[in-house]
């Protein structure tokens, strides 16, 4: 199953360190466009999503599951809720291919690894923007307005929430994404996130980098500075 | 009766969800459902009896999740559910015909080289759940839910080695047929027959309805029971809980329909209740039932790929054997990997379908060479491996950590290699090649050969390998000592094929030894084994004629459908050039940049030309030192500083990167004989709990570019394992790298450890993270902000 959206060769070159009215040559060009066919032809994408009751105080946001309540203590993600009485978690793959394309290309040229791993981290964005998308027209029906994604290891938001999060979602049965000792994901083209349900349309949409406390000095910002 | 007595015999059902009437006894989310099996025995007692009752006869113990990433206590857990799973039976009356069985679930952790798990520790991760749960009194082990073959493999294994109850295995696909890590339901069925398991089936991750057409492609390809397990239909939230809507009704009608495609065990999985099951009995049971047929199709598979051995002949690989190949063979002492995943991706490129490896070297170690080599292929190519080799334990090494059903290269007529070879296909599953000779030697005529292939075939027999998991060797010899030797060979294909509907294999190339434009003799002679029934060709697949040969050969015989291989391989075709071609978009490389010096093509980073101009280079005479501080060092600088300065950007110094590497590859092989000079040796880590490994990778690179030898110790490195490589190797300088704020402070551990026990290493650290402040502040020695520094940073050091 390929990716099903287009993956935007201006995003694969901001994260390979692009930025400006940088030329790029012909080889490269060249490159790019066959990783972004590739990794779109192989990509398997995956995503599951659950919509919980929240409540934020203070800098806690404490989520409910019926029968438990999670804490999260961050004062970005607090922010990033104000106002918010439900929140969307959900966690997103590309699946297994795209890391094997890394792998393969790294054996015979690291120049083509670079640009794998650019390609696949622009693909797994495309793909949740898309779906992104997609909830934010449905739940605008119902008059309500989708906060920035935000993701755990994000800002102050600990990476150890991962754990919550595949526990919550049942990550590994629905979507064959894997939690590492070091609570990284595989395949690495994977993304968990949590969207905020509001009813202030003001707080909606926008790019996550301006809630982010390192956004001033973040190579891959999205802002051009 | 045993359980294995009557599986595909009658109608047997399985139980039904666990989960969801755990959460209704007031299970909270997040407390492991296991740990009642001691404080709510009672419970548990009851959830069991209800599937008793309704007429289950294989009740799963409350153990899913029972491993040791999750309890310090298996064994007391598991033994606690098989006793209350035997009581809950004792009260439903239903000792006689009812299993208690091990219900084993995945670990929730991803198998090397995908995830962090290494193959042995998963094995024995479940060998310690199913022996509690087989000294406990348990009669099956159930298998369930995996949604990675190797995982299940892994488990197999397991219940392989401690026990000897029979083993249900049920996996988890999407409605592609897929499993999450992307293997297929034929692989897969191929890859559990091999291991022997007692019955095959697909459990969770949809309904029944979903479930139907994979269940279908099961029925066709499965030799074994088969087994279905669906939700209650497909999961829904509500206010944060799951919940399943398919009621017991309409669930045993969906079931009716899939008991009538020739399933063999049925029951349900998460959302299903005894009501389901009781009323889902009653509708199956009642109806014909159809015991399993043996399937005659023979699969050779890994872990995504599944290829067919039949009437259409199979390409394998013969690149990766070091007999006779220098360049493999000092790769191979060199532990050099890179070298032979290269062979493997060019082969495949060109066309192979099953790749054969033999690492065997009478000075390397070869049943770790065969591990780590069979790992490291299957983490870069999706092509099924050929294991070839005569030493056993390297053998037996690379059938247990093979991931999927691999060919066997190979058994011979002689009784002890039998009783050597079999009992570990028997085991582990697979194709075996298998040579028609014996104590007695290799017979002269077809008639000999036949007759040790027939004794082969019957000692299968007796291990219970199917016959159509053996492919018999015609044994091609050169025609240069024996005038006779390749009729006897194609006399042999033939037979095989003829007398026992069998499968053949060659080493092709054989048949020339000793004779000049040995492609065209073997081009000729592939052929005319195809046409007498040769199944599998092990050659070149990067030699032109031999694969014009093989894709001739199918265009003509209506095995190529619209014949779009042929067209495809052969588009761009130039009469009078095909001895040289190999039939593969492969010429392009050289077009660009033919005039290019050595210098220019590394600064714009074409390979291709960079190799040519070394060799130009060498061959004018000058000294490989002289060319390298003149010409590559230079051009080198010359992209690294327009990087420090901004004007060239990563992708463009990767590429003079890869160019570089590329000329020195060309040094290397023309000082093969020389002593090497490096400058020092560097060794390389991303940090503990960090997999980002592009950067290091860079410095990789441009340090052995720049002359250094690089010990290059991978990603997610934990800190003993980089201070006991400093000590061992006595290293003047460590580079670590982290991109991740999380992971700095695992950098900070290990230059405290590398400063208690090798305080005179220095340490250099990178990564998006750090800032010379930040380094300082954990007690690094400098701060590299990229690749180009680290290089300065260690002439700084090893010039000191």
């Amino acid at each position: 199953m390929p990716l099903g959206v287009d993956i935007p060769v201006k995003e694969v070159q901001r994260y390979m360190g692009y930025h400006g009215l940088i030329e790029i040559g012909p080889d490269i060009q060249a490159k790019i466009s066959k990783a972004v066919d590739m990794v779109s032809a192989q990509s398997h994408p995956r995503i599951v999503t659950k919509e919980y009751p929240v409540r934020v105080r203070d800098n806690e946001i404490t989520i409910y599951n019926g029968t438990e309540e999670i804490v999260l203590c961050s004062e970005a993600l607090a922010r990033n809720l104000k106002g918010c009485c439900g929140a969307i978690l959900l966690a997103a793959t590309i699946g297994p291919a795209c890391d094997m394309l890394v792998r393969r290309a790294s054996v015979t040229s690291s120049a083509e690894a670079a640009i794998y791993q650019a390609a696949g981290a622009a693909a797994i964005e495309a793909f949740l923007d898309d779906r992104n998308a997609k909830l934010e027209k449905e739940y605008e029906a119902q008059g309500l307005f989708l906060r920035p994604r935000f993701s755990p290891g994000y800002g102050d938001l600990s990476l150890d929430h991962q754990k919550d999060w595949f526990r919550l979602l049942d990550i590994s049965k629905q979507i064959g994404v894997e939690l590492t000792d070091s609570l990284l994901m595989v395949p690495t083209k994977s993304v968990t996130a949590l969207i905020g349900i509001g009813i202030d349309k003001s707080k909606a949409g926008c790019s996550g980098c301006s809630g982010c406390n390192k956004h001033d000095t973040c190579a891959y910002s999205k802002e051009d500075k | 009766m045993n359980l294995r007595d009557r599986l595909g015999k009658e109608w047997l059902f399985c139980d039904g969800g666990t989960g969801s009437i755990l959460q209704k006894m007031g299970l909270k989310g997040g407390e492991l459902p296991e740990t009642w099996n001691l404080t709510r025995p009672d419970d548990i007692k009851s959830l069991n009896r209800g599937y008793f009752e309704a007429g289950s006869n294989i009740v799963n113990t409350n153990t899913f999740g029972a491993n040791r990433f999750k309890y310090d206590n298996v064994s007391e857990i598991v033994t606690a559910a098989v006793k209350i799973c035997q009581e809950a039976r004792k009260e439903a009356d239903r000792e006689d015909d009812a299993y208690v069985a091990i219900d084993v679930g995945p670990t929730g952790k991803l198998l090397e080289p995908m995830g962090d798990l290494p193959f042995n520790v998963a094995v024995d991760v479940f060998a310690e759940i199913i022996k509690a749960g087989y000294e406990a009194g348990g009669d099956v082990v159930v298998i369930e839910t995996m949604s990675d073959s190797y995982e299940a493999k892994a488990a197999v294994v397991a219940a392989k080695e401690v026990c000897d109850l029979p083993i249900i295995v049920t996996m988890v696909y999407d409605e592609t047929g897929k499993l999450l890590t992307g293997g297929g339901v034929e692989g897969t069925v191929a890859m559990l027959e091999g291991l022997k398991v007692d019955a095959i089936g697909i459990n969770c991750g949809f309904g029944p309805v979903q479930m139907l057409p994979i269940a279908e492609r099961l029925v066709k390809c499965c030799s074994l029971p088969i087994v279905v397990n669906p939700n209650a239909g497909l999961p829904r939230t509500e206010n944060g809980a799951t919940v399943y809507d398919v009621d017991p009704d309409d669930f045993a009608n969906v079931m009716e329909q899939i008991a009538k495609l020739g399933v063999h065990v049925m029951g349900g999985c998460c959302g299903t209740t005894p009501d389901h099951i009781r009323t889902m009995i009653n509708k199956v049971k009642v109806l014909p039932f159809t015991a399993p047929t043996a399937k005659d199709e023979t699969y050779v598979t890994s872990f995504a790929d599944c290829v067919k051995i039949g009437r259409k002949p199979v390409i394998i690989g013969e690149r990766i054997n070091p007999t006779g190949k220098k360049k493999l063979q000092q790769a191979l002492r060199e532990n050099n990997i890179d070298y032979i995943l290269t062979e493997a991706l060019k082969q495949e490129e060109a066309g192979a379908h099953i790749l054969d490896v033999n690492v065997g070297l009478p000075e390397i170690d070869e049943p770790s060479m065969m591990e780590s080599v069979i790992v490291k292929l299957q983490s870069v190519t999706n092509l099924p491996l050929q294991i070839d080799t005569t030493n056993i334990e390297a053998l037996e090494r690379g059938m247990r950590i093979y991931n999927g059903k691999p060919m066997i290269n190979s058994v011979n007529g002689k009784n002890e290699n039998i009783e050597a070879v079999m009992p570990l296909v028997a085991k582990y599953g697979g194709v075996l090649v298998s040579l028609p000779l014996d104590e007695d030697g290799i017979p002269e005529t077809s008639d000999g050969r036949i007759a040790i292939a027939k004794k082969i075939y019957e000692a299968a027999d007796r291990y219970g390998i199917p016959r159509k998991d053996i492919v018999i060797d015609g044994l091609a010899m050169t025609v240069s000592s024996d005038p006779n030797s390749a009729i006897a060979t194609l006399d042999t294909v033939r037979r095989v094929r003829d007398e026992f509907s069998g499968h053949s294999i060659l080493g092709v190339s054989n048949i020339s030894f000793g004779l000049p434009a040995r492609e065209l003799v073997n081009s000729h002679f592939l052929t005319m084994a195809m046409q007498n029934g040769l199944s599998c060709a092990i050659i070149n697949p990067c030699n032109g004629p031999m694969m014009a040969s093989y894709r001739s050969y199918n265009a003509l015989m209506n095995l190529d459908p619209n014949l779009s291989e042929f067209i495809d391989a052969y588009k761009d075709y130039v009469a009078g050039t095909s001895a040289s071609s190999s039939g593969t978009k492969s010429s392009s490389a050289a077009s660009s940049g033919a005039a290019l010096t050595l210098g220019e093509a590394i600064e714009r980073g074409v390979v291709g030309r960079a190799t040519e101009a070394m060799r130009e280079a060498l061959a004018s005479g000058k000294e490989s030192l002289e060319i390298i501080d003149a010409e590559l060092i230079p051009a080198l600088d010359r992209v690294g500083k327009g990087f420090e300065a901004g004007t060239v950007f990563l992708p463009q110094l990767l590429m003079s990167a890869d160019a570089a590497k590329a000329a020195f590859a060309v040094v290397k092989e023309a000082m093969a004989d020389k002593p090497r000079t490096t400058k020092g040796q560097v060794i390389l880590a991303t940090v503990k709990g960090d997999i980002h490994d592009i950067g290091k990778n860079i410095v990789k690179v441009m340090l052995e570019n720049y002359g250094y030898d690089v010990i290059d110790l991978g990603k997610d490195v934990p800190p003993e394992v980089i201070v006991d490589c400093a000590i061992e190797n006595n290293i003047k300088v460590v580079g670590l790298s982290a991109l991740m704020t999380t992971t700095v402070a695992s950098m900070e551990e290990t230059i405290k450890q590398l400063r208690e026990r090798k305080p005179d290493t220095k340490v250099v650290v990178g990564g998006a993270v750090m800032t010379p402040e930040y380094s300082e502040q954990i007690g690094a020695d400098a701060y590299a902000k990229d690749a180009m520094a680290t290089v300065r940073y260690c002439d700084s050091v090893f010039e000191a």
